[in-house]
């Protein structure tokens, strides 16, 4: 007798349809399945059998093949369990076999019938909706999470029993009560990526810690309302990290549609702990030691890079002269285009990378050049320094902040007065007030934002940092001030023409930041001076 | 005027062919200091005894270097042929013995002869002008390498001569002002001109014999060995009219141009610094030794013509009183954005909007340039 089942493989981020085709007849008993089956779906055929026997179900003792449909793509994964279960009872008559065909199946059995969650679940939701399915029949622990997906009706199987009442009778177990401590909007709000790296579960961050450093502030605000890439440059100590984890504090909330894709990812590749939907925009720091099939992807087939993982993030480079060159060209594609295409023998595929990038750096090897009494580097080890710095990746940096430390000895000779440090009590002057809190200055973002969307709403881009030569002519709306202070410096050799392109994508959102319909005078003198630098006379080139 | 007569020293040794080109002599005499480079780098470690060295007699000195190939030298150096060391393309060779060698090295001790990139013509056109030499530390500071790249720019544009080495840090910052200016210097290798050493200056070395010249009393292709900078450096001294130390330790090898300037005659002068710079502690010594205090191009021009003799080009144009206020707190330290807000308690100053202006205009004419750390600094 012949039965079939519906459910769904992950490929990459993609999923595929799968159909379960169990033929039972008589022979010697055997139980083979067939269909580019993975290590796990091959292992299915044991747990299918005993978590059958357990469940007080008859297993035949016939001949039994599974074959998984379509042939040609391989299917991994023990989500196939459940359906090759329902399949084989239904084929040996234990099972009405209607709502096998417009109910999709998905979950790992147990050996004494339990039904266990999988990674992925949101997509196969998505898929099972996509494909007509009526209904997806899954753990409970995973149901909030399929319930994400309109118009598919989720239905709770705690185990292979429940499975088969609710292919019987159409209705499932009931979903279980939503976790307390998810139970508060406002705190769930927070987290939900469940993987947060550099930040302690439960850290409250906020951009006000931040004290003094007004610039650099200055710079990650720009670099939030824009979708500029930003470097902060500076000595150890001078809170480029603290700043950076603050960045996701700023940037605008993510959107239901950004974050389903977000949900999506994370949910196949097994970072999603309570099947929440991530609100929060996910901050990926990789230590540098990573390597390139680690950042971009590619190390095998459904591994992706961090620059997958941070989707509508921000990625985190620290100390970005310490990662390896390969690893760092490798950005190109995912910052240009938004996406990266992994190709590799026996499999290929795109992903979604729309990040913000954020990286820091020392000056130089021992951090404190520009500071005569501290820096002890050689010419060569700076211009080594520098060397690994430059290239196509600074290309696609728009902003430069440089840290200071406070107290730190001007290199014009006169010794600055020292003020408190970062973070400290002392000392009531501007540049150590606190900075803007995180509520304030994500709605300045919010709100450049929103201007940048009317106004780019017809050029098919949502953010300045997006604008390209055409459009910076169209939209940028120099004033006739502002437009001789870009041509000064120009003529005195600060800019290329590629340098004033990015000084107008930013000095644009400093408008945006400020309501201002043109980009004046002052929003350009704001850029120019968070500008990459020419290399110093008397320094060597890199 | 005719041609200096030739001291041919025997009698077998032919005259070139063409009169200009350095002499077999002389020719022979580069060659032997090629040859004996290496043991002259590990057998004399004091400048003293190396200028000392340098001024033998091709005899005596295979005889004190040769060690034991002395036999096999002699040889060779009695068989020199002249014919065999053609001058490398683009590359002209002046000697004692030609009129065209300038006039500063015909002393004892000097380099015999010099391989010149760039043209005799034009390094006689560099050298007639006034002569200034800025030397200092390989690892200064912004703060030094901004000074010396502002002194050259002026004093290129101003017509002075700007001669100098080819390394890192004040070296590089001087020819780089001199060619900001439009007026490439004079750069004495310490190889052959044709080894661009420090190879990341390979660019500047290029730009110089392309606009400027560079000297050399080694033949092309000699790699330059430790003794080779301190010959290079006697050759600074010889030619600068005045020598401005700019950052220096209180060192005699980096004091050494001084030094040899100050024993030649010429006039030594010192860029000062903050006190307790390590970079500040030469240039002092020479300043309480009584050298020229330098502050800005003009003092350098002053020195050379007269007081008020010559002005100096304006390194920016006028500033009006905004942008001065803010270029002298720039001065004065408040060097990055942050300090220059901080230091404006009263509530009447500029605000942040007038500071970027102010900072974005004066690096637009050139008041200000960013140091490596992204402070702001005070051009010269």
């Amino acid at each position: 007798m012949l039965a079939r089942a519906r459910t769904f493989t992950i490929e990459g981020l993609q999923t595929r349809a799968v159909t379960v085709e169990v033929d039972i007849r008589a022979g010697l008993p055997t139980f083979t399945i067939v269909g580019l089956a993975g290590a796990a779906v091959r292992e299915a055929r044991d747990r299918v059998r005993a978590a059958i026997l357990n469940s007080g179900y008859e297993f035949p003792e016939r001949r039994i093949t599974a074959n998984l449909a379509p042939g040609d793509i391989p299917k991994a994964g023990p989500g196939l369990d459940l359906a090759i279960a329902c399949a084989v009872l239904a084929a040996s008559g234990q099972l009405p076999t209607d709502r096998l065909e417009t109910h999709a199946l998905f979950g790992e059995l147990s050996l004494d019938g339990e039904v266990r969650p999988c990674h992925g679940t949101l997509a196969i939701a998505q898929a099972a909706r996509e494909g007509g399915l009526r209904a997806l029949v899954l753990a409970g622990a995973r149901a909030r999470e399929a319930a994400l997906v309109e118009d598919l009706q989720v239905v709770v199987a705690e185990r292979l029993v429940g499975a088969a009442r609710a292919l019987k009778s159409g209705s499932g177990d009931p979903l279980p009560a939503r976790p307390a401590h998810l139970d508060s909007d406002a705190g769930a709000a927070g987290d939900g990526c469940g993987e947060q790296q550099g930040l302690g579960e439960g850290a409250r961050l906020d951009l006000s810690d931040v004290r003094g450093q007004p610039h650099a502030v200055k710079a990650l605000i720009l670099a939030a309302a824009g979708e500029h890439n930003l470097l902060l440059s500076g000595s150890p100590g001078t809170g480029k990290t603290m700043l950076a984890q603050r960045l996701p504090t700023i940037l605008p909330p993510l959107s239901r549609a950004e974050a389903i894709e977000v949900t999506r990812i994370h949910s196949i590749t097994g970072r999603l702990q309570d099947g929440e939907l991530i609100r929060r925009r996910p901050f990926r720091a990789p230590h540098h030691s990573i390597t390139t099939a680690g950042l971009v992807g590619g190390a095998s087939s459904g591994w992706v890079g961090e620059v997958v993982l941070a989707h509508r993030g921000v990625l985190f480079l620290d100390e970005l002269s310490e990662f390896a060159r390969p690893a760092l060209e490798a950005l190109r594609q995912p910052l240009e285009d938004g996406r990266v295409a992994i190709v590799r023998a026996r499999h290929s595929a795109v992903y979604p990378t729309r990040f913000a990038l954020i990286a820091a750096t020392n000056p130089c090897p021992c951090g404190y050049l520009g500071d005569v009494e501290r820096c002890n580097c050689g010419e060569a080890a700076i211009a080594r320094h520098r060397q690994r710095l430059s290239g196509p990746l600074l290309d696609r940096i728009d902003l430069i902040a440089h840290l200071q430390r406070p107290g730190c000895r001007g290199a014009s000779g006169a010794a600055v007065p020292a003020t408190a440090p970062p973070g400290g009590m002392l000392g009531a002057d501007q540049s150590n007030a606190p900075a803007p809190t995180s509520a304030e200055a994500r709605e300045q973002v919010v709100r450049a934002r929103e201007r940048q969307a009317a106004r780019l709403r017809e050029e098919g881009v949502s953010a300045n940092g997006q604008m390209d030569a055409p459009l910076l002519r169209r939209h940028v709306a120099l004033s006739e001030r502002a437009e001789q202070l870009l041509r000064g410096a120009q003529e005195r050799g600060m800019l290329s023409a590629r340098g004033i392109a990015r000084v107008l994508r930013v000095a644009r959102t400093a408008a945006d930041l400020d309501g201002s319909a043109r980009t004046r005078e002052q929003d350009v003198a704001l850029v120019l001076s968070l500008r990459a630098q020419d290399v110093r006379a008397g320094r060597r080139a890199a | 005027m005719p041609a200096a007569p030739r001291l041919s020293a025997t009698a077998r040794m032919p005259t070139a062919p063409d009169a200009r080109d350095a002499c077999p002599e002389c020719l022979r005499r580069a060659w032997l200091l090629q040859t004996l480079s290496v043991r002259l780098a590990y057998r004399v470690r004091e400048p003293e005894r190396l200028l000392q060295a340098l001024g033998l007699p091709d005899e005596q000195l295979i005889q004190a270097f040769g060690g034991r190939r002395r036999t096999e030298l002699i040889e060779r150096h009695t068989s020199f042929a002249p014919a065999e060391h053609p001058a490398a393309p683009g590359v002209e060779r002046v000697c004692r013995h030609d009129h065209r060698l300038p006039a500063p090295l015909r002393r004892e001790g000097a380099p015999r002869m010099l391989h010149v990139r760039g043209g005799v013509e034009r390094m006689t056109a560099l050298l007639a002008a006034p002569t200034v030499a800025i030397v200092g530390a390989g690892r200064a500071s912004d703060y030094g390498m901004e000074v010396a790249y502002g002194l050259a720019r002026g004093l290129a544009a101003s017509g002075v001569t700007v001669i100098g080495g080819l390394a890192d840090g004040i070296a590089a910052a001087a020819h780089q002002g001199a060619l900001r200016a439009g007026a490439a210097g004079v750069t004495v290798m310490a190889g052959g001109v044709d080894v661009p050493t420090p190879a990341s200056w390979r660019e500047l070395h290029r730009r110089i014999a392309v606009e400027g010249c560079a000297l050399s009393e080694l033949p092309c292709g000699s790699v330059p060995r430790t003794w080779c900078h301190v010959a290079r450096t006697r050759t600074i001294a010889a030619l600068a009219r005045i020598v401005i130390a700019v950052e220096a330790d209180d060192d005699p090898s980096e004091l050494l141009a001084a030094r040899l300037a100050q024993a030649a005659g010429a006039t030594v002068a010192a860029v000062p610094g903050r006190v307790s710079a390590p970079g500040a502690r030469g240039p002092h010594r020479l300043l309480r030794e009584g050298a020229l205090l330098v502050s800005e191009a003009q003092d350098v021009l002053d020195a050379l013509y007269g007081v008020g003799e010559r002005r100096a080009a304006a390194s920016h144009p006028p500033l009006d009183s905004r942008l001065r206020a803010v270029l002298d707190r720039v001065s004065a330290g408040s060097d990055t954005v942050a300090k220059l807000i901080a230091a404006d308690e009263d509530p009447s100053g500029p605000s942040e909007r007038d500071v970027l202006l102010a900072l974005a205009q004066l690096e637009c004419s050139g008041a200000v340039v960013r140091g490596d750390g992204g402070q702001y600094l005070a051009c010269v």
